[in-house]
């Protein structure tokens, strides 16, 4: 290539940078203070900082099996159908540069830059929106097990010890000790009833009944018994605000919660009532099986009537309301506990008859603003699966800042060091060499920002020892023209030679580099990802600056010294 | 012109028994503490939350707190079986609950930091400001995923290196340099158990990072090799492979100078973050050089040994595979005895 075209194309690939790294003005749609929309232009280079820089939370969701909502085989469906849902919520409440994308077969992250408020923003993609329909159950399932479950709490010994709470649980638990004998009695006197011909049956549960009050006697009030009340319908009980703590601790507990009665749920509701000054707020036991789920919605409005409060309208598409109607067909009678993200919103009414493609969600006493809310959640993206957080990160603004400006400080000494490295030992060569250097930062940013790629933490860190490793081309040529020279070739044979004879070994050796890097990329998340990235622009970039434009360096300064004997090396 | 190690003439393969003894020691020292982390941790290596899942908390105080009052604070949260641990400086600490230890869900980072934040300041009297720098939460699930993902990476990383060296050099050269890759990964082992290092995504990074480096410069003797041997001297591979490294050496001290002066740059600069990432490549500088030497030039030689070429596989083979740089027949050892 004549001498001028490699000039001009060192010359376009500068230009060609800077236009890439030039600030522009990115424009983005940020709620303000004021709660409303507002565009916001900022002017900066087009380097796309990565959370652990900028401040921010990232969020990995995955469905949680535990509802065994979705058959395993449709899971990657769901996800994508999710995907739409979670992303149409995040941008709906305008979050600026927000990313929304699913990762592998059965993840989704979400990436929400700059957020000061991370809970609210994890709020924002947990509040699934999942509805499910279920059968509240009549059978005193919960009832029956309640010994059961205070025996294994007692023995995990998770009653809080002689603090004040226990006291007045223990006060408590006199009336609701009746209301579990009288409970126990009628369970016997129904088998009695309903066991004409099997005496044997009713021994064994009158035995069972008194086993259990025996157990009662020993422990007067079992520590999660004495938190229930007994609601007004079957399945329903009251537990007093200030104890919903302790019980949700006792939920949590993975022993209690094999003690519960299996295919049954035990679910908060939504609604709080006051009794005799105190306020209660009620759970249902709902069988685990759902009867529809909110897959099928197509449509839900908000609306106000004077019987049921505010009320959240929904209608249903055919196949849903076919199998809505079935399905409520076949449970006349029984109460339907409508639940949205483990949570059953109002009182679940009776079935009257079966149900078609139109329902309603009673929001109890709140808000029509609720109201708004939750339909336009149902309406953006009910979602197909329930889904859980798996993973979360959210880096504070000050540490992102922090990072990197110690980046930049660790950047610039490198560079220095390297620069009085190469000055010391290759003088004139290498003077050019850091000419290539400081080309090879330029076009190494410059491919950052063209290939919008994120610059991470680990990413500096990976562009501090390019620049270490960048100048290993150099020194490869320059050791070879080193030789030849010292064989007596002239100048200009001695860097002809050198740069051939050196560039099987930078070839050689970088690719086996950007190989590795490659897998890096592939198999790397977030951060390293980042890091990859920059590994193999820094060596793209390197190959480029040390094979072309310090070459070109060379042939200049031979243009300018024609027939220079010796060279500064 | 500045000349440092020109021309020499060292026989850096006459040591080859000493620096296998010392490596050995090396790696074995490693594997004992290892052993001994083994027994007084859960696990062997300080694995990070995203390997093991929990829950992860950085704490900035505007007062050096002491490490007591953090823990105690810590203990009182109700995580007495928490590391805590001065993350850099003395205002900033790191708690890091597993997932064993009572933290159920992955998703309550923010609000497990914030509440931890709110504790410690009041118990410090209100004065000493506690901002939450980071916190992360992961999944036991995605922290076992993640675990099996780097070590096939590394896995294929070695698959991909070796197809790759089999191709341009010689299935010999291939192994070699193979085995000296395993070495650099055994010695950083090693070396991540010495100092207690955690492992993160980015050591994993770190570690593939030294891999490519520590390959970059075995190739670079190979290379030296390759052509020395084209020349078709009388030389024994021994003192081909003596010259090649002695002819490398000024760009072999050249090249790790600058690396170097780069990497301690970052582990000197650029934070706490980063800093494990930066031991392992200081360290990958040094493992790099001496595999390049000692490891791959010495199983080159045994391979040699082994399966010598012999002249008429050499005129028919190799040395037209060496000399076009291009993938010839691998022999069979019958063939070649």
């Amino acid at each position: 290539m004549p001498l001028k075209y490699r000039v001009l194309t060192i010359v376009a690939l500068c230009l060609l940078s800077i236009w890439a790294l030039f600030p522009r003005n990115i424009t983005t749609r940020e709620i303000g203070s004021d709660r409303l929309m507002h565009d916001v232009t900022v002017r900066h280079i087009p380097l796309r900082q990565g959370l652990d820089l900028k401040g921010g939370t990232y969020l990995a969701l995955e469905v949680d099996d535990s509802k065994q909502a979705v058959p395993a085989d449709k899971k990657a469906d769901a996800i994508e159908r999710a995907l739409k849902s979670v992303r149409t919520r995040i941008e709906g409440f305008g979050v600026s540069e927000s990313v929304v994308q699913k990762q592998g077969n059965d993840r989704i992250v979400v990436q929400i830059p700059g957020i000061q408020d991370p809970q609210r923003a994890r709020k924002l993609v947990e509040e699934q929106a999942f509805l499910e329909f279920k059968i509240a159950d009549k059978t005193q399932a919960l009832e029956r097990a309640l010994p059961r479950i205070d025996q294994v709490i007692k023995q995990r010994g998770l009653t809080p010890a002689g603090d004040t709470s226990t006291k007045t649980a223990a006060t408590a638990t006199k009336g609701l000790q009746g209301l579990l004998n009288t409970d126990t009695t009628k369970k016997s006197d129904s088998t009695k009833k309903g066991a004409a011909g099997a005496k044997k049956d009713s021994a064994t549960a009158k035995k069972d009944s008194a086993a259990a009050a025996d157990s009662l006697k020993l422990q007067p009030g079992g520590a999660f018994s004495s938190l229930l009340e007994q609601g007004g319908m079957a399945g329903e009980f009251y537990v007093d605000q200030t104890k919903i703590p302790t019980l949700e601790r006792y939920l949590a507990d993975s022993a209690v919660r094999a003690a519960m009665p299996p295919g049954k749920d035990f679910l908060a509701g939504s609604d709080s009532a006051s009794l005799q000054g105190k306020w209660y707020r009620t759970y249902y036991v709902v069988d685990s099986k759902s009867i529809s789920t909110g897959e099928h919605l197509t449509d839900a409005r908000p609306n106000q009537n004077t019987l049921d409060g505010t009320v959240v309208e929904f209608s249903m598409d055919n196949i849903g309301g076919r199998r809505f109607r079935s399905e409520t067909g076949k449970h006349i009678g029984d109460y339907m506990a409508i639940i949205l993200d483990n949570r059953v919103m109002g009182r679940p009414p009776v079935i009257q008859g079966a149900i078609g493609t139109r329902g309603q969600i009673t929001m109890g006493g709140r808000s029509l603003a609720d109201a708004q809310d939750l339909a336009l959640v149902l309406r953006a993206g009910a979602l197909p699966v329930p889904l859980r957080v798996a993973e979360v990160h959210s880096i504070g603004p000050s540490l992102g800042q922090d990072s990197i400006d110690k980046g930049l400080r660790a950047a610039i000494i490198s560079v220095a060091l390297v620069v009085v490295i190469m000055l010391v030992y290759y003088r004139f060569s290498g003077l050019l060499a850091v000419g290539g250097l400081v080309m090879y930062m330029l076009y190494t940013l410059a491919a950052l920002a063209g290939f919008d790629a994120v610059l991470t933490l680990p990413g500096i860190a990976g562009f501090v020892l390019s620049i270490g490793m960048a100048v290993d081309a150099n020194v490869l040529i320059f050791e070879r023209i080193r030789e030849e020279l010292a064989r007596g070739k002239t100048v200009r044979t001695s860097i002809d030679e050198g740069f051939r004879h050196a560039m099987p070994a930078i070839v050689d050796s970088n690719v086996s580099t950007i190989l590795t890097a490659a897998v890096l990329y592939q198999y790397g998340t977030g951060p390293v990802k980042g890091f990859a990235v920059t590994l193999i622009a820094g060596i793209a970039a390197s190959l480029v600056t040390s094979i072309f434009v310090v070459r070109t360096f060379y042939l200049l300064w031979l243009n300018r010294s024609r027939g220079a004997q010796t060279l500064s090396i | 012109m500045l000349r440092i190690l020109h021309d020499t003439k060292y026989d850096f393969i006459k040591y080859w028994k000493a620096a296998a003894f010392g490596t050995i020691a090396f790696i074995a020292l490693g594997m004992a503490i290892l052993g001994v982390h083994a027994m007084r941790h859960t696990s062997a290596l300080n694995y990070s939350v995203e390997f093991t899942g929990g829950t992860v908390v950085q704490l900035t105080f505007t007062q050096p707190p002491g490490a007591d009052a953090v823990r105690s604070g810590v203990d009182a949260a109700g995580f007495a079986g928490a590391e805590v641990a001065q993350f850099g400086d003395p205002l900033n600490y790191m708690i890091k609950l597993r997932a064993s230890e009572g933290v159920a869900a992955a998703a309550n980072a923010d609000s497990l930091g914030a509440n931890l934040a709110h504790l410690i300041e009041q118990r410090l009297g209100g004065t000493n400001k506690v901002t939450v720098g980071q916190a992360a939460s992961v999944s036991a699930s995605v922290g076992s995923e993640l675990k099996g993902k780097a070590i096939t990476a590394v896995l294929i990383s070695f698959v991909v290196t070796l197809i790759y060296l089999a191709i341009r050099f010689e299935w010999r050269f291939g192994v070699a340099a193979t085995i000296a890759t395993m070495h650099d990964i055994a010695t950083t082992m090693a070396f991540l158990a010495m100092m207690r290092l955690e492992i993160s995504l980015t050591v994993v990074a770190a570690i593939l990072t030294v891999i490519g480096y520590s390959l970059n410069d075995t190739i670079i003797i190979f290379d030296r090799v390759r052509e020395n041997l084209r020349k078709q001297r009388k030389e024994s591979l021994r003192d081909v492979l003596n010259r090649s490294i002695n002819e490398t050496l000024p760009r072999s001290v050249l090249t790790h100078a600058t690396v170097l002066a780069a990497t301690l740059a970052l582990l000197v600069f650029a934070g706490e973050v980063i800093r494990p990432f930066s031991w392992i490549m200081a360290f990958g500088v040094f493992t790099g050089t001496f595999s390049s030497i000692y490891v791959a030039g010495a199983i080159l030689l045994w391979i040699e040994h082994k399966w010598p070429r012999t002249a008429e596989s050499e005129n028919k083979g190799t040395a037209r595979a060496l000399a076009e740089g291009r993938r010839r027949e691998r022999p069979t050892p019958a063939a070649t005895r």
